[in-house]
């Protein structure tokens, strides 16, 4: 076989491996740590309860699907299955709270009720609290 | 949307003097599908749901977003390509427990619910019937369900591709603890 042929196939090979394992990587891509990821927005709790409810449509258009860093008053802390945690920021509506969901309990020690909190979690939308998920803690209560 | 959900979620069920509502907002749902390439699970632990003990009328409310994958991959493809979440971000189930002089909501046990009404999922109603267990605890109710779906039944098509990725009949769980309403 002449050198350029041999070249030409390590090539392709070498393409074909690179696709197969970009392939592998995107298949098992987890959800990142929120907490190195640059926030789409900054809101207060009660601002972005006040969002979905005076316009859901336009709130949805906002804010679902993007990373939101959000600030409030610790309502409640509630374990969920499989280690999950449910912490609900004050808002100051009758409706609702911001519901921030925690995919594990590791950062439960730091969640206290009445505490001041700034969490980034995705906007998943709104039923009569804002729901966000997959929560990371970026400033807690040292 | 606001108005239809706190429509939903509070005066579809009768209002009546000795109506007793039970309400949660941390509700869990999940999923899980067997298949023989792969088995998939998700978690949804933002259900809103609730439970008129005094004429057995349950209501439950989800976000179709808030279901949760561990591949980043399979939640994207489960929101753009199957549940089209942005067209059908809800999902209900509006029901009845059709055995309620089974229960004694007022003495603590564990009793046997069967349960039977309609639920959407992306865009479908269907009537369902389902077997479950209400615990009565102190100063709550606890609810849990299993029963099975058929993504086909609610117009969701899973590409030939990845058919054998995802089981015909999914497993759906359901576990709920209800606060009486207007308490803490």
């Amino acid at each position: 076989m002449k050198p350029i042929y041999k070249i030409a196939l390590f090539v392709v090979f070498f393409m074909a491996l690179a696709g197969i394992l970009t392939g592998l990587y995107l298949f098992n891509l987890q959800h990142k740590d929120l907490k190195n990821v640059k926030p789409d927005f900054i809101i207060t709790a009660v601002d972005l309860q006040k969002a979905f409810e005076s316009n859901e449509t336009s709130a949805n258009s906002r804010f679902v699907k993007k990373v939101i860093e959000v600030s409030g008053t610790i309502e409640s802390v509630k374990a969920g299955e499989d280690k999950s945690l449910n912490v609900a920021l004050k808002t100051g509506s009758v409706l609702g709270s911001v519901i921030c969901t925690f995919q594990s309990d590791s950062e439960a020690s730091i969640l206290k009720v009445g505490d001041n909190i700034v969490i980034r979690g995705e906007c998943s939308g709104f039923l009569t609290d804002v729901l966000l998920n997959n929560c990371a803690v970026v400033k807690g209560k040292s | 949307m606001k108005l239809l959900s706190i429509l939903i979620l509070f005066l579809v069920l009768p209002l009546t003097a000795n109506a007793q509502k039970y309400i949660t907002k941390d509700g869990y749902i999940g999923f899980f599908s067997h298949a023989p390439v792969e088995d998939i699970k998700a978690d949804n632990n933002q259900v809103a749901s609730v439970i008129d003990t005094s004429t057995g009328d349950m209501v439950f409310q989800v976000l179709i977003r808030s279901f949760h994958f561990v591949k980043t991959l399979m939640e994207e493809h489960f929101n753009e390509n199957y549940l089209e979440s942005d067209k059908f971000p809800k999902s209900t189930f509006t029901g009845k427990i059709v055995n309620l002089s089974d229960i004694n909501f007022s003495k603590p046990g564990t009793y046997n619910a069967n349960v039977e009404g309609d639920i959407t999922i992306h865009g479908v109603t269907k009537k369902v019937t389902a077997k479950g267990t209400i615990e009565v605890v102190d100063g709550g109710i606890n609810a849990t369900s299993k029963f099975n779906i058929a993504p086909e039944d609610y117009n969701i098509t899973i590409p030939s591709v990845v058919r054998n990725n995802i089981a015909k009949i999914v497993e759906v769980t359901v576990t709920t603890r209800y606060t009486p309403l207007g308490g803490k």
